[in-house]
């Protein structure tokens, strides 16, 4: 649908200086009998101009209505309303170029606080494990982190002693080893694990709009965690067999004295 | 009719064997095959939950580690003869117990696997040898303990594989989110050890009919000397036409679930209502074969062909109707099948004694489950095959209840299978084998040809 703006002037800067970037157009509907403020949530990973329209359906005068736009609680200017009808149209248009930018936009229509609609920008989540890796003493391993729709510019990993993160240095020692299939994906190989190396992972995503970060989780186990169920186990099953032949023993000894 | 008498040691004062207990120890022996079955079939589906982590640790693909899975059950089918080779000359009690150890063994190896070739050779080969050497014994030597109540016996027993799934593979995604996968095998090592005392449970039996000396040389110890019994040869034809669609839905009835827009949960929904009509179905087929009012064969051949129907039901029926209606349609056919295909399962152990006479029952089993390993290494992929050429499951669907249905056919040529129309003492009187197959009545009974008689009425 074409946008009700579409005859008002755009800001002449945004054309010339910012005229290589995409343009992403945003809708949030808000009614005079909202319960609940609206929101909505956007992903962006790239800088690009933004347009954020509310539209404001009310059965009451519209000329009235005092439309603002927030930046968390800083105030905005230069936006643009048009009142079609019964429905107010909401306009701000603007770019978003580094991480300062990115945020909660919101549109106001009156005193109300439920009468308004929120964009929340951020960067892209990216995904690790939920469930930690278990592994064993001299085992390698690879943790992976993955964004599912977006190519971060650059991957790093931290290693977490308590609340620290210490950044991975690949070039020290030949232990860790970090390469990625995709721009989307990265590996932390780590060889000849001990128990150590146990403890949480950090894998940072860096946006030019911001970062992501992600944990997993690393578990290093001796062998001798398992061993003692499984001694325990077998000692049980010779058991039984011995009990299954002595009792069988038994009946028939006393079938014979029968 | 003898019941609940233990067998005697060979004395000098009792030279003939009792028949089968039909009770008494057989139980023990029952517990025992439930016990063998959750561990080795039961086992092996439920291993599915650590393809993922193996697939994730050694960096392979879905497929690679799939045939983890596909290799330990070729090896256990396909050598299941030697099983009852073994067993036929030693006794299935110290073959069982070895097959266990093997088992256990194959797991230990795997736990410190470096490659995924170490798994293919300790879960597949290693443990598929094992569960190889345990099955078909320990189900032979359960249907020699009863004969009236054999087919309950036997579906109890066959029960085992779904109670196991149940309780393994919450267990098992247990063991991997707290041991990781090595340790996991390395406990699953310890379960699978509850072989040996399941073979420990299967004490030799003596009854009449067995042949008198231990087989010499390994041909007549694998029991091929069967085939020669015109009976037998259309049962295992027949069979191995039925192994080629049998073992598709265990594979593919989830991913047609989810072909046909089914979610996730949906899909589960499906596999889980044909397994729990799977495993209600072997103990009621198992309780109706033993009271003897059809013959088995013939029941055989009913399931048999039901069992076709209701996976040909599984493939078309989303062709016709609505989304919703496609669902309840799709669980609908998934039950059916679930039951049929329940219902023929503990029959194709509890015809071979009045095929093949209960001495000839532990190698008979063994090689039916080799034939229909045949299937079984044919069936999934051709349906994968079907499958990728067509688009969707619908072939694949259509060509193994196809293959059932042949199979179904062949049953037409086992003896009891059809009504016949031979007057009352047609063959008169009915050999031992045979006697199997019709209802078992008191011996005094049958010369005077009164259950035959009955079936001339139906004709």
């Amino acid at each position: 649908t074409a946008s009700p703006f579409t005859s008002l002037p755009i800001r002449e800067e945004m054309t010339t200086k910012y005229s290589n970037l995409s343009l992403e157009s945003h809708n949030i509907s808000v009614t005079e009998h909202s319960c609940v403020p609206v929101e909505k949530n956007i992903t962006l990973e790239r800088p690009s101009n933004i347009e954020l329209i509310c539209q404001f359906t009310a059965s009451r005068d519209m000329n009235s209505v005092n439309v603002t736009w927030k930046k968390g609680d800083e105030l905005l200017e230069n936006y643009l309303i048009n009142v079609t009808g019964s429905i107010v149209y909401a306009q701000y248009l603007f770019t978003i170029i580094n991480s300062k930018q990115m945020g909660s936009y919101s549109c106001f229509f009156g005193e109300k606080k439920e009468q308004r609609g929120t964009f929340h920008f951020k960067v892209p989540k990216i995904h690790g494990k939920n469930k930690p890796l278990v592994n064993y003493v001299r085992d390698t391993t690879v943790l992976i982190c993955k964004c599912q729709h977006c190519s971060p510019l650059n991957w790093t990993w931290y290693s977490s002693n308590g609340s620290v993160q210490v950044p991975i240095d690949v070039q020290m020692t030949d232990k860790y080893v970090i390469n990625g299939t995709n721009a989307n994906e990265t590996r932390l190989k780590i060889m000849q694990l001990t128990e150590d190396n146990q403890g949480s992972y950090w894998c940072h995503a860096v946006f030019q709009l911001g970062e992501s970060e992600e944990r997993v989780e690393l578990v290093v186990l001796s062998y001798l965690v398992p061993l003692k169920p499984f001694l325990g186990i077998v000692v049980e099953v010779v058991i039984l067999v011995a009990i299954i032949l002595l009792y069988e023993t038994y009946t028939q000894k006393k079938k014979k004295h029968i | 009719r003898r019941r609940g008498v233990f067998p005697l040691p060979q004395t000098a004062m009792t030279p003939k064997p009792a028949g089968p207990p039909d009770g008494g120890w057989g139980w023990a022996v029952a517990a025992a095959a439930f016990a063998v079955n959750g561990l080795s079939y039961g086992l092996l589906r439920s291993l599915g939950l650590a393809l993922p982590d193996l697939a994730e640790h050694f960096d392979r693909s879905t497929q690679d580690t799939a045939w983890v899975s596909a290799l330990a059950l070729a090896v256990q089918q396909a050598a299941s003869p030697v099983g009852s080779a073994l067993s036929t000359r030693w006794g299935a009690r110290p073959v069982v117990m070895v097959g266990g150890v093997l088992t256990s063994l194959g797991f230990v190896f795997s736990a410190f696997a470096g490659s995924l070739l170490h798994l293919y050779l300790g879960l597949g080969v290693l443990a598929g040898s094992g569960w190889a050497l345990v099955f078909a014994p320990a189900l032979g030597t359960l249907s020699r303990y009863f004969s009236r109540r054999r087919v309950l016996a036997v579906g109890l027993a066959l029960t085992g594989n779904g109670a196991s799934s149940l309780l393994l593979a919450p267990s098992l995604q247990f063991l991997l989110d707290t041991f990781g996968w090595r340790g996991a095998l390395l406990l699953l090592g310890a379960v699978t050890l509850h072989l040996a005392p399941c073979g420990a449970l299967l004490r030799p039996l003596a009854l009449p009919g067995d042949p008198p000396a231990p087989p010499r040389g390994p041909f007549a110890a694998l029991g091929l000397g069967l085939f020669a019994r015109r009976a037998f040869s259309v049962f295992a034809l027949g069979t191995a036409l039925v192994g080629g669609g049998y073992f598709v839905p265990y594979v593919h009835l989830a991913p047609h679930a989810l072909d046909r827009g089914l979610d996730g949960y949906g899909a589960a929904l499906v596999v889980a209502v044909a397994a729990v009509g799977d495993a209600g179905a072997r103990l009621i087929s198992g309780w109706l074969a033993d009271q003897g009012w059809v013959p088995l064969s013939r029941l055989l051949l009913v399931f048999a062909a039901l069992t076709g129907l209701g996976l040909l039901a599984v493939g078309l029926v989303p062709l016709a109707g609505s989304q919703e209606g496609c669902w309840g349609a799709l669980l609908a056919a998934a039950g059916a099948y679930g039951l049929s295909a329940g219902s023929y399962a503990p029959l194709v152990f509890g015809v071979l004694p009045g095929l093949v006479g209960v001495g000839g029952v532990v190698q008979a089993t063994g090689l039916v489950m080799m034939l229909m390993s045949l299937g079984g290494l044919l069936g999934p992929p051709l349906s994968g095959f079907l499958r990728d050429e067509t688009g969707d499951f619908t072939a694949s669907f259509l060509a193994c209840g196809s293959f059932i249905l042949c199979g179904s056919v062949i049953y037409m040529g086992l003896p009891g299978a059809l009504p016949s129309c031979r007057p009352a003492p047609g063959p008169a009187p009915p050999p031992p084998e045979s006697r199997e197959l019709l209802p078992v009545l008191p011996a005094a009974l049958l010369s005077s040809g009164g259950p035959q008689s009955t079936r001339d009425t139906s004709c």
